[in-house]
């Protein structure tokens, strides 16, 4: 069983995987899940999401439905059909 | 309830009418910050929001400084779209009975902001654009 979550990207990330567009994830879907289906829509884009061990790296912060998910196992924070997760990179206001 | 307000805003703001309408009776000290463009060899700048995210991370970290510091009016306005050298970017006004809360307030807000509140910027020069680096890389 799919489900579809939608994504919203900024800045960087914004320009190579679009502004608001969905992916299908096979459920129990993860934050994991989630930005690896991201990251395969652009040649380049694993590398910007994840580090050479291949987990998301550090500086993508990652928000389920505007709530901002930290922690050493965010990736494994799950995520539900009509989900929205935001990505993006540290932050430059003020 | 704290007077004041948080607005994020594609338009320009006058800070002289934002300091005078923080003016109260009560209020001994006001201290206001503004961000400014500056010329960085840039031709613009284009400022871009999660705009949901980013009000409710701008009313959280006011009522943060108005509890840490015990600050009696607080406002932010934060611009997003295209700007050009020596527009406005942000404004903080904050006003206290004493001037040390007033200044301790005002500089935990801007921190806070460039820290956490989700607002990015892209250079423009005659060479092409370059997006700027977080202080929280």
């Amino acid at each position: 069983m799919m489900i579809s979550v939608r994504v919203r990207a900024f800045a960087r990330f914004r320009e190579l995987f679009g502004e608001r567009f969905e992916v299908a994830v096979p459920e129990p879907a993860t934050i994991r899940d989630v930005v690896m289906a991201v990251g395969q829509s652009n040649a380049n884009g694993m590398g910007e999401l994840l580090d050479s061990g291949g987990r998301v790296k550090s500086s993508v912060i990652i928000l389920v439905n505007r709530e901002r998910v930290t922690g050493t196992h965010r990736e494994d924070h799950p995520v539900a059909d009509g989900d929205e997760v935001a990505i993006y990179p540290p932050v430059a206001g003020g | 309830m704290i007077p004041g307000k948080v607005r994020i805003t594609r338009d320009d703001f006058d800070p002289g009418q934002i300091l005078q309408e923080a003016r109260s009776g009560t209020l001994g000290a006001l201290v206001s910050f503004v961000g400014v463009v500056r010329d960085d060899g840039i031709e613009r700048m284009d400022l871009e929001a999660y705009e949901e995210v980013a009000e409710v991370e701008l009313a959280r970290i006011r009522e943060q400084a108005i509890s840490r510091f015990g600050v009696s009016h607080v406002d932010i306005v934060h611009r997003i779209g295209m700007l050009k050298v020596g527009d406005h970017i942000v404004m903080i006004v904050v006003g206290a009975s004493h001037r040390k809360a007033a200044f301790e307030g005002c500089e935990y807000i801007i921190d806070r902001i460039k820290e956490s509140v989700p607002i990015w910027k892209k250079e423009y020069t005659a060479e092409g654009s370059r997006w700027v680096a977080g202080e929280h890389e």
